[in-house]
């Protein structure tokens, strides 16, 4: 083939992704980043350069700290109960000897995935957490205990939206960590046996240490995810829970741009969004450093 | 395979002999599995309630007096098939496309030499570390301005181009055998047709894995669906869920019927085909 051929050929694919590429991925970023310097607002028909007003306005707003802390909160709780369980489970299957017993538990596992979030959600928040006719508050009450307002009281807000997070969530993970553990050569595990160790012992020395790739991959992906969860707040809770207890910076920036079409501010505290991503990733990637090979 | 498996569970200590300890995993795990079953089957046995015994003594497992009164509800006082159709419509255009473009780009990138090729590709990598918060904003205010506000082509057309499937494609279209690709060059085939006939079969796993994802991604997502869509008719499944719940805030069998609705259909597909489900997405975790 000549290479006038493969030069149109390569033209002919990459001049459309090319364009699509830079109408909705590369304008989109840089739009953002012009925006957040603006007071953009399409309905008060403002658009005037307010300089660094909008990241200078963060710091003196109160639920834009109040999100900031929530959404540190839930990211850091619920991710490390994420890898915690989910290990673990994925341990629990991967030990279990039948093919098919595996597969079933596996299986199961990733049923609450397949569910649209928002679907469990509704389901969670109107027969589950309910305060009134919830199973939970229905077991409490059989059980002499008073109900409690799993998303109407501040204090257990957080928990609440965690703890369903986790039950609709870790599937992935506990995949991620099975697929992990079977692909461990055997010989590692051989000379465990001869050294006559501990199971744990075998976990904390064998396990760990060769899931580092597949750990440090699930941990990236899970914290990138959870920083930006919205679909549970924004079906679970009634007007981001009682004293904002829910309020998440995507919840926030969604309110902003598109309730009050307050853009230009959005822009920021997605930018703020961004940057907490970009911190994390950088820093999980260079705790996590894994320089060996099997 | 079998054979490879039978060994695993000599030396895996965790496969370990001793039966008391793999009766007592077991029982854990058969324990958690209660526990994640449990919202789906309250919800089934909830949707066949009459709103009185929803409200008044909720807690049998089994309905006192089944009604399909909450099915009827959703499938003939809501425009559930639109809905339905709408999501369908979504998820199909933007898995085919990805698919097409995914796996063209990434044999592009693989297989081929030109001029920026490793700064398009460095600029495709870091659109990947942006949130979607980020980019939404202005994606809002095109769409907009090109007349797709409350569209469903509004969730089509800004995804063409898929990132992620493009890195997984091009990582998989770089183990095909250079041989394979010159040979049948030399046979005189073209490229489109060495992309059909050859690139294609030999990264299947990395298609099966990124359909699973695209259709995942696409089906459940709700955040653009409440960005972009305005009427009731145009809406697709979880953002008509979430507003099918709101206005039937009385009707839990209802709301709990749409929810079944909407999540056992894919919960059957995914128990029937869960072996290659599970497989593709462990492909992805590897790379």
């Amino acid at each position: 083939m000549t290479s006038e051929y493969n030069r149109k050929f390569i033209l002919l694919v990459l001049i459309p992704i090319f364009i699509e590429a830079v109408i909705f991925l590369v304008i989109p970023i840089l739009g953002t980043i012009g925006i957040s310097f603006t007071d953009y607002n399409p309905i008060a028909h403002r658009m005037d350069f307010t300089g660094l007003a909008n990241f200078k306005n963060l710091a003196g707003d109160a639920d834009f700290i109040i999100a900031l802390k929530n959404t540190l909160i839930f990211t850091v709780v619920a991710v490390t109960l994420n890898i915690i369980i989910s290990l673990t489970v994925a341990t629990m299957i991967s030990a279990l000897r039948s093919n098919k017993t595996r597969s079933f538990f596996r299986m199961i596992a990733f049923l609450p995935c397949i569910a649209p979030m928002v679907a469990s959600a509704v389901v969670w928040g109107r027969s589950i957490l309910n305060t009134k006719i919830g199973l939970i508050n229905q077991i409490i009450e059989k059980l002499g205990g008073k109900g409690i307002a799993w998303t109407g009281d501040a204090r257990f807000v957080m928990i609440s939206v965690i703890v369903f997070t986790l039950w609709a969530d870790l599937g992935y993970n506990i995949i991620l960590f099975c697929a992990g553990i079977d692909g461990i050569p055997n010989e590692f595990y051989e000379a465990a046996v001869l050294d006559g160790t501990t199971s744990w012992q075998k976990f904390r020395h064998v396990t760990l240490p060769l899931l580092g790739r597949t750990t440090t991959f699930v941990v990236l992906m899970t914290l990138i995810s959870y920083f930006q969860m919205f679909a549970q707040f924004s079906v679970l809770l009634y007007k981001d829970g009682p004293q904002h207890s829910g309020l998440v910076l995507t919840s926030y920036i969604y309110k902003t741009a598109f309730v009050y079409k307050n853009m230009g501010y959005a822009a920021a505290i997605s930018f703020v969004l961004f940057l907490l991503i970009l911190v994390v990733s950088l820093v999980q990637q260079r705790f996590n450093k894994v320089d060996w090979e099997y | 395979m079998a054979k490879d498996s039978q060994q695993l569970n000599q030396f895996n200590p965790f496969r370990s002999r001793d039966l008391k300890r793999r009766a007592l995993i077991f029982a854990i795990l058969l324990a958690l599995s209660v526990i994640v079953v449990i919202p789906y089957v309250w919800m089934l046995s909830n949707s066949f309630k009459t709103t009185v015994e929803t409200l008044t003594d909720p807690m049998h497992m089994i309905p006192q007096d089944p009604t399909l009164a909450g099915y009827k509800k959703v499938l003939t006082g809501s425009p559930f098939f639109k809905w339905l159709g709408n999501s369908c419509f979504v998820t199909g255009i933007n898995t085919i496309v990805i698919l097409f473009t995914s796996s063209i780009t990434g044999y592009l990138f693989a297989q081929f030499r030109f001029r920026g090729k490793q700064f398009l590709f460095a600029m495709l990598m870091f659109t990947m570390m942006v949130p979607a918060q980020v980019t939404m904003i202005t994606t809002f205010i095109l769409i907009d301005n090109i007349g797709l506000y409350n569209s469903v082509w509004a969730l089509i057309i800004p995804s063409f181009v898929n990132v992620f499937g493009i890195y997984l494609c091009k990582q998989y279209c770089e183990e095909i055998p250079k041989e394979l690709i010159e040979s049948a060059r030399i046979d005189g085939a073209g490229n489109f047709r060495i992309y059909t006939q050859i690139v294609l079969p030999q990264i299947r796993p990395a298609l099966g894995a990124l359909a699973i994802f695209t259709f995942l991604e696409y089906w459940n997502d709700y955040l653009n669906p409440l960005i972009y869509l305005s009427s009731t008719d145009n809406m697709t499944l979880p953002l008509a869920l979430s507003y099918f719940s709101t206005q039937h805030s009385t009707n839990l069998s209802a709301t709990l019927a749409a929810a079944a609705l909407i999540m056992i259909p894919a919960a059957i597909v995914f128990i029937i085909f869960q072996k290659q489900f599970i497989k593709g997405l462990a492909l992805t975790g590897m790379k």
